[in-house]
């Protein structure tokens, strides 16, 4: 790597109006920034809400098929926003990033500092490395068709191996009561909320019994192909409700 | 007018502050929302007791206690086959370490029988020094949740100091308190670091104003480098490396990980205590006087037993109402709940052995509407119900179920 490659692209201002322009990108960053960590987080909350809140949620079957589901919504908005008219490539990571500080402020002084439930029953999923590639896959296909493909299936697709390596220790077994569980499941018993019965946690239910144990890839596969739809659609979701006339007049 | 509109507007603004600066302790779980004829006609209690009151940062607390599930189950409410006994607490104050349900080890939900009689018992663990309000109460699927009576626990000592350690099937003895916490954040501090670095390859050089007129003048090729498509290869191609990467070493680690667990516990109820010996109850008829906040039940009263017996309490919904002549009024926390002479009967001898008697019985207190039980004949169910406890001269205790529609009188 050079020194050369490294510089920064020419641009067409200099002086007082490159200052000006690089005043209104950092105003721009910081409304986003605060933007898409309340609304992204929201969105998150509302829609996949329990299945990141607490580990005993985190299950084979549903987890891994709304999480990828529900959050490349606004990745994909706001990808319509920035690739199209910037060129700028990191819309996914931004707004998974937004949602990550979002998160951690609100699973640490919400739920560990206000409610006492300890910080790692409430760990939170990561979906960066899925962000990052569908990232990557636009920017070098330039091509919604492609990235919907594409970068759909790989979103969903990372996201339960991203983050077995977080959880998966938490799935060691445990003799409880008469009963194994895992630790996660323990974490349930013992630090008690009022959520806490498993016929309210929505794990491990559906018609996915005729293929052994081997439920999380055949949800993978299922939230992939949902994604490759759901992308387009808030895709042009983002590209409707968003503007650059105040752009075009400057 | 101006100025007294500032005033106002003023002095509004100062007490939502003030309100929001200086909060008050929620002091009550919801108990009293859940419309009347729920409480009265679903999961009854008696019986509920605390080891103590006040303890120390890892000393346990027992919750022992009863129930019947009334056979004159709500038609609005679903049937209970899936509930949890469940434990209200402001978060995880204290740990539920065991729980028993009539002496069987219980972690999972599990189906009610209706007309079935329960004891329980539940073992908590304190964890956060505090002044905190616990109550039993069940879980009912599809309906709710109905709360048992509450208690203060008074826990002092160091949060610090907590511990909970657990012997897993592998053999390892972990702490559930950090368990996992440093593996988790290690994780996601590097995807941070690699999406910050993303963000920062991008942010560091003019964005929207430039960009958007480069391109629109046609010089969309100097917007994204060769060094910028080397990178996203990069990603493309190590990014799922490192996961599955991971991934697979997480398999070695832990080979005998397990989906998490969905069953259901079978418990069978213990053999009836509730309607059940000699003596047997049935209401003809029940009204409710709102102006003097008293239940008058007609009640047909047989007396099979070898010895007289007289009504000492009506309970329903957590709320006693005791007969002064028959029942000692409770202590402590139980008291607020209990109305000390609360219940009467229309004659005081008591109903001999072998006879059949329609007697009058009166649960007369506030409770009623400070329980906001007295919103049951606004009901879409008007039907009351509850535990009347009779005693013999010997101390034998015999419960019965009851329940009849409630007729309200206005005046």
């Amino acid at each position: 790597m050079t020194g050369k490659s490294l510089d920064l692209p020419a641009q067409p201002y200099t002086g007082e109006k490159a200052r000006l322009s690089r005043a209104y990108d950092y105003l721009i960053l910081v409304l986003a920034l605060f933007l898409f960590i309340g609304s992204f987080h929201l969105h998150v909350a509302l829609t996949v809400g329990d299945w990141d809140f607490w580990q005993d949620w985190k299950d084979r079957q549903w987890w891994p098929l709304i999480t990828p589901l529900m959050m490349i919504t606004f990745p994909a908005a706001v990808q319509a926003v920035l690739w199209p008219n910037f060129r700028l490539p990191f819309g996914a990571t931004l707004c998974i990033s937004c949602l990550l500080i979002g998160t951690w402020i609100t699973r640490f002084f919400a739920y560990h500092m206000w409610n006492f439930f300890p910080i790692n029953e409430v760990l939170p999923a990561t979906m960066l490395p899925s962000a990052l590639v569908l990232d990557a896959i636009l920017m070098l296909s330039n091509s919604l068709t492609v990235t919907s493909i594409f970068g759909g299936m790989a979103f969903a697709l990372l996201f339960y191996p991203t983050n077995w390596p977080i959880f998966g220790m938490f799935h060691v077994p445990v003799e409880y009561g008469g009963a194994q569980l895992t630790v996660a499941d323990l974490f349930g018993f013992q630090y008690i909320r009022a959520g806490t019965p498993e016929y309210l946690r929505i794990i491990e239910r559906g018609t996915l019994r005729t293929y052994g144990q081997y439920a999380t890839p055949l949800s993978a596969f299922c939230s992939a192909l949902l994604c490759t739809l759901m992308y387009p659609l808030w895709w042009y979701l983002g590209k409707a409700f968003a503007t650059t006339k105040y752009v075009q007049n400057i | 007018m101006k100025k007294l509109l500032k005033t106002l507007f003023s002095a509004v603004c100062l007490g939502l502050c003030a309100g929001a600066l200086a909060p008050e302790a929620a002091l009550a779980h919801g108990e009293k929302a859940l419309e009347p004829f729920v409480r009265m006609r679903t999961i009854q209690w008696y019986d509920v007791a605390w080891s103590k009151a006040k303890l120390n940062v890892n000393e346990e607390v027992v919750i022992t206690g009863k129930f019947h599930v009334n056979a004159d189950w709500p038609r609005g409410v679903a049937q209970p086959d899936a509930t949890y006994l469940n434990v209200s607490a402001p978060g995880p104050v204290f740990i539920r370490t065991e729980r028993y349900l009539n002496g069987q080890s219980s972690v999972s939900s599990s189906a009610l029988k209706l007309g079935g009689d329960y004891d329980f018992k539940i073992v908590m663990k304190a964890r956060v020094p505090g002044r905190f309000h616990l109550h039993p109460f069940f879980n009912l699927h599809d309906a709710g949740s109905v709360v048992g009576p509450g208690q203060w626990m008074e826990v002092e000592g160091d949060a610090s100091a907590f511990t909970n350690r657990i012997k897993t099937l592998d053999g390892s003895v972990i702490d559930m308190e950090t368990y996992g916490l440093a593996n988790g954040v290690a994780w996601h501090g590097i995807w941070i670091a690699l999406g910050s670095a993303w963000l920062l390859w991008w942010v560091r050089r003019p964005l929207f104003i430039p960009r958007y007129k480069m391109l629109h003048a046609g010089q969309e090729a100097s917007l994204v480098s060769p060094l910028d498509r080397m990178i996203g290869a990069a990603i493309i191609f190590a990014v799922p490396m490192i996961v599955f990467g991971a991934n697979f070493v997480t398999d070695l680690k832990y080979p005998n990980a397990i989906p998490l667990q969905a069953a259901m516990d079978q418990i069978d109820p213990l053999p009836p205590a509730v309607d059940v010996g000699a003596v047997q109850v049935k209401i003809q008829r029940a009204e409710y006087n709102v102006p003097a906040r008293a239940m008058i039940m007609t009640a047909l009263l047989h007396n099979g037993s070898e010895h007289p017996v007289r009504v000492g309490e009506f309970a329903t919904a957590n709320v006693r109402f005791l007969n002064p002549a028959v029942i000692q009024p409770p202590q402590g926390e139980g008291a607020t709940l209990a109305a000390r002479e609360g219940l009467s009967v229309d004659t005081a001898d008591p109903i001999a052995p072998g006879e059949t008697r329609t007697i009058r019985i009166t649960a007369e207190d506030s409770l009623w509407q400070r329980e906001r039980l007295d919103g049951l004949i606004r009901d879409a169910d008007t039907r009351m119900g509850g535990l009347l406890f009779l005693y013999d001269n010997a101390g034998q205790r015999y419960v019965s179920s009851v329940s009849a529609p409630v007729i309200p009188k206005f005046y």
